[in-house]
Order: structure tokens, then sequence, then C-alpha cells
């Protein structure tokens, strides 16, 4: 057992030896590591712009550890697909067993390093236009690592920068906001600051081209009856919003009071008591469509 | 008619391939911008076994604007006007890009599951379902039951 505490003490204090302040150690109550948590890059030579991926490595080492191998999670995938993910996963299994009873951590980070750095180009989608990125497409990445074709990017900047001002405009004076329009990630709508003119001149994803058309399949069709169905069913029980009609009573509301003719529809008000039937007059209006169409 | 974007084509093909548990939504044959829409009623909500019908418009500038989503059968909910409107913030000011026709659907579907009386659009409903809650979910059961049924 001591012995085992020692190991891991030794590879403790290795890895922060390496990593330094990249690791983070936490320890449980009797002052034992527990778990090691590190964020990793792809190696692009500490070129931050060049990292397109990462993700949170988190490694539970149980108290049998190393002889039991590390419970490892992956945190916070950015730019990875499933796929990816999947294959990581297997590779550190594989790594685990092939270090059955050694200290496997230092082994298992290089590993998911290595692979990230081969893997580094976002295989995602860009969350605008939903097509991923090919070879020679211009693309962006965000402060909070979120991947957009540039052209699609500088579309949604421009736009809601649009909306903003248009929404500004429509304030008086006395409410508009004294803060600058702030442009916002598409994904987590984390703020982004990012050089819009420089984005616009990219050209369109790549995909986008060879993408097939639309068509009306014999499926379609299908669907489209049953819902036609539906629609004449609901319809014939008066369940459909007949948008002419429930203007026409909002309009009433303002100008009628009698509530007596049963031709008229009084429109609906809160005051109005039916004995029967406590609530407003537009429930007693449904009430007797219902009636008309049942019969 | 300008060519229908790819992201719209996109999100159609995978509406019908893998279509969202409870939601569908399938073209107009003469428009593919606008969408015929069914959500069911969430379960353990007044709203269970209801089939709501809803028309769903996609804008000259989606996916940068909203779609345009209105409730067709009538249906008792604070948050939804008596012309179907739906008050939602995103579908307004928090729309992003990254939502999809099947994450606004589910959000609507959300919205009956939650309803939110203190912002409500349609007031005489939120005025009730703050008063007297027992009431306003038996008048939601029971337009369920009378309008928004299939046979």
């Amino acid at each position: 057992m001591s012995s085992n505490v020692e190991r891991v003490k030794e590879e403790i204090e290795a890895l922060e030896a390496i990593f330094m302040e990249d690791i983070s150690i936490s320890y449980n109550g009797q002052d034992l590591p527990e778990t090691v948590k590190m964020t990793i890059f792809p190696s692009t030579a500490n070129d931050i712009d060049k990292q397109y991926v990462c993700v949170t490595f988190e490694a539970m080492l149980p108290e049998m550890y190393p002889d039991i191998p590390p419970i490892v999670k992956l945190k916070n995938p950015r730019g990875l697909d499933d796929s990816i993910l999947n294959s990581l996963y297997d590779a550190i299994k594989d790594k685990c067993f092939e270090f059955s009873s050694q200290p496997v951590i230092y082994e298992l980070i290089e590993l998911i390093r290595e692979n990230l750095t081969e893997c580094n180009l976002p295989t995602c989608q860009c969350a605008v236009c939903l097509y991923g990125f090919c070879d020679g497409d211009v693309f962006t990445k965000t402060q909070c690592f979120h991947y957009f074709h540039s052209f699609c990017l500088a579309k949604h900047l421009l736009t809601t920068e649009k909306h903003y001002s248009e929404e500004q405009d429509k304030l008086p004076a006395w409410q508009k906001s004294t803060k600058a329009f702030q442009a916002a990630c598409p994904v987590c709508r984390e703020a982004i600051n990012c050089d819009v003119d420089d984005l616009k001149s990219a050209p369109p994803p790549k995909d986008l081209e060879s993408a097939q058309n639309f068509s009306v399949t014999s499926e379609l069709k299908m669907l489209q009856c049953k819902m036609q169905e539906l629609f004449s069913y609901q319809k014939s029980r008066g369940g459909i919003i007949d948008i002419e009609e429930e203007e026409n009573k909002l309009l009433l509301i303002t100008n009628s009071s009698d509530d007596s003719s049963p031709d008229v529809d009084p429109g609906p008000s809160l005051e109005q008591v039916d004995e029967n039937n406590p609530k407003s007059s537009i429930d007693r209006k449904f009430k007797s469509d219902f009636r008309k169409t049942s019969r | 008619m300008a060519a229908l974007p790819r992201r719209i084509i996109k999100e159609t093909q995978r509406l019908m391939q893998e279509p969202v548990p409870g939601i569908s939504a399938i073209p107009d044959e003469s428009n593919a911008r606008y969408f015929h829409v069914i959500v069911t009623g969430p379960e353990d909500s007044p709203f269970e076994g209801g089939l709501f019908k809803l028309e769903l418009f996609l804008p000259e500038d989606y996916p940068m604007s909203a779609p345009k989503v209105r409730f067709i059968t009538k249906i008792y909910h604070p948050n939804i006007d008596r012309l179907g409107r739906i008050c939602l913030d995103i579908l307004k000011d928090k729309w992003s890009p990254a939502l999809q026709i099947r994450t606004v659907l589910l959000s609507i579907q959300a919205l009956l599951s939650a309803p939110n009386p203190d912002d409500p659009l349609a007031n005489d409903v939120a005025e009730l379902w703050k008063v007297n809650e027992s009431e306003a979910i038996r008048n939601a059961k029971e337009w369920t039951r009378r309008y928004a049924m299939d046979t």
C-alpha cells in the first residue's frame, strides 16, 4: 500500500514540475491526490491563434491507483465532434491497459495532445449555416472556442448590430442604452470582439455549393395530407383560431356595452359574469360554437 | 423567387429524417419557407393529449432573423394570445442563428409545460392563472379536450 502512495506522490510531483500552473491537483481528506485536471491544447509552438480544438482532461485516481487505472473524463470539448471524442476514449483505454499497474497520467496527457494536434481543425459544424469546415474555408474561432465560417459570422454580426440600432431608434431618448453594441457568440452568447470588415471579405463556405437541392417526396405529400385532415377536423370542432373574427372581437370591447343580444359577440371582459358559468363571455361564445358544431 | 438557402434545405431534410418526438414540421407544397407544424401537448401538463397546429414562416433573412410562429389551434395559455401569437424571448430579442426550427419548436413545447403568468400575452388568462391556478388549469384542459384532439 505505502509503496503505491509513494509512487503516486512521485508521479504528481513530476507532473507539477512538467506542466506547472497548467495542471491542477485536488486532494482528499487524507491529503492524498484525488483528481488531476488539465485543459489540453494541440501543440502549435504556443501559437494560440492556431489552436482550434481543446478539451479538459480529468482523471480520478482510485485508492488502489496505479494498480487500478484512473477514471478519465473529457470535458468541455471544443471543435471536436462525438466520433473524435469516442476514439479518444478508446485510445485512453488502450493506453491504460498497456501501462497497467504503472503511473500513466503523463502518458495520457501526451496521447490526448498528439491526437488534438493531428485533428487541429474543427470537425463540428458551423452553427450558422449548419455545414462543416472544408480545406480552404475561411473560419473564425471565437474567444469561447466556437467556430464559424468568417462569412457566416460576419452576417450574424452585421444583422444583430442593425437590429440593435433599429431597436434603439424606436426608444425615447431617456430609454436609450448608453452602452455601445456588444456582439455575442451565436452559440453561448458570450461577448465576442471581432473585426467585421475583415470577416465579411471572406468567401462563402465551400460545402454550401455542393449541397443537394430540395424536392417534395411522396412521404412528404402523405404527411401534408395528414396535417390537412387534422386541420379540417379541428376546424369542424371550432378549434381553429379565426384571426378576422378574433380581431373584430377586440374591436368590439371598446365599442359595445350590450351584452343581452345573443347574435352579437360582446367580446371578452373580466366584469361580465354568467349565472351558470362564472367565466368571461368569450368562453360562452366558444361553448355556443361547440354546441353548434357537435349537433 | 430566390433559391432556397442551403441551410433551410438541410433543416427540412433533418426534420424529415430525424423527427423530434412529439413534434412534426413539414414544408408547404407551394412555399418551402412556410411550415405546417404539429406540437403534441407535453405529458403532465394541462395540454397533454392535445395536438396543436402551428404555422411557422422563415423570413427572407433567416437564420439571421427569427422564424415567425403562431398557434393555429385554440389554446388556453397565459403566454399565447387569442390570435395564437406566442410570447417567447428566443422569437424576439434572444434569437440567435444557432437556433433552428427544431429548437424553436422544442422551446414552444417547453413553454406549454411551464406557463409564465408573470410575463403575460393573454391578460385575462394570466390573471386567472395567478389568482386561481386550479381553475385556469381546468380551463386549459377543457380547451385541449375540446379543440386540440384528432378524433
